[in-house]
């Protein structure tokens, strides 16, 4: 897990970036994309070995981005995030190829915990 | 019970949801702050030195998302509480206010910017004897007619207008509009339209373009008389 690349995109600035930071701290690599745009740029100019993403986000949104990382990568476990509370957003991210999803607020260990997870059932 | 009042419970489930949904979005924040914080503490008394400025500003972000929640949660409590009364006597201004408020986030979702006008016209506030929550039905319905014409970048205006001295509800789409004849279609085909015209109906007014301005003008009685 030391230096594994992560992207993480959520239009929530302050949320994506202390988490980021957080991340930093525990010796991971931590980038940050406000929108599906930058993130989709992001993953072309260095790709990250996993991506947490942001289901609702405005302009493209989670699952569209999903469809579009898959589409060109589809090696890079993307874990979603959900602030809804039905299960409903997750589980169609996952028919998309999502590994899994995390509802927020976030418990930064069990991130952790579903990212290795991700990364272990890498072929 | 008119066919507006089946409705209610999924405008309420709407706006609830976009509003609790931007609460978990505080939430989330304010966990990352105060873990980001332990964190720090948890490494060693050096790195609270190190670290002091990534400190102060969790503490900076903590403070800014508490006033953000109490914003989110009164004007939630403030939109439970117009279901208080059947009919209540409405300051239109405060009403429209209100409803920009609400549907922000539906406006950033879309790239769109809400804005409330001020009234064109010194005089008491305009008030109106109407039911609430349709009201505010309305309203949204309006401005999701011009969320379904406009693209990333657009604005849109909601205001008093006075209109051969009677007074109404004038909203105006900006930014990158399709051609006159095509917004006059694209709104008038939409569910949304239909959706205003039945809410419109409901509250004794009614929802006409304003082809010229590229809006919509919505009308009601001073006094609803059902």
């Amino acid at each position: 897990m030391e230096n594994l690349k992560i992207l993480l995109v959520d239009d929530e600035e302050e949320f994506v970036t202390t988490l980021a930071e957080r991340l930093e701290l525990r010796g991971l690599q931590a980038r940050a994309a406000l929108n599906g745009e930058d993130a989709l740029h992001m993953i072309e100019a260095d790709t990250p070995q996993i991506v947490i993403l942001d289901v609702m986000m405005p302009g493209l949104g989670g699952l569209e981005v999903l469809k579009r990382i898959k589409a060109r990568h589809s090696q890079i476990p993307v874990i979603l995030l959900t602030g809804r509370g039905s299960t409903k957003e997750g589980i169609k991210g996952m028919q998309l190829g999502a590994f899994d999803y995390l509802m927020k607020p976030l418990d930064i260990e069990e991130l952790i915990k579903k990212m290795q997870e991700a990364i272990k059932s890498q072929p | 019970m008119n066919k507006c009042t089946e409705k209610e419970v999924a405008f309420f489930g709407k706006i609830t949801a976009g509003i609790t949904h931007e609460m978990k979005n505080v939430l989330a924040i304010i966990r990352e702050s105060s873990g980001l914080m332990e964190d720090i503490i948890s490494i060693s008394p050096e790195a609270i030195i190190k670290h002091q400025e990534k400190i102060k500003n969790s503490m900076v972000r903590i403070k800014d998302q508490i006033e953000r929640g109490v914003g989110l949660t009164d004007r939630l409590n403030k939109f439970a509480h117009s279901t208080d009364e059947t009919l209540s006597k409405i300051d239109l201004q405060d009403a429209i206010e209100q409803l920009v408020t609400l549907a922000q986030r539906f406006a950033r979702l879309k790239h769109v910017v809400l804005k409330t006008m001020t009234p064109d016209h010194e005089g008491p506030p305009v008030t109106l004897v109407t039911r609430h929550v349709q009201l505010q039905m309305a309203l949204f319905a309006s401005l999701e007619c011009c969320f379904t014409v406009l693209s990333a970048g657009g604005e849109i205006n909601i205001g008093i207008l006075k209109l051969e001295g009677k007074n109404a509800v004038h909203v105006v789409c900006k930014g990158d509009l399709p051609g006159l004849s095509e917004f006059t279609r694209n709104i008038s085909e939409s569910k949304n339209w239909q959706a205003l015209q039945e809410i419109a109906a409901c509250l004794e007014g009614s929802a006409h373009l304003d082809e010229a301005a590229h809006g919509i003008v919505l009308s009601f009685p001073d006094e609803i008389t059902r």
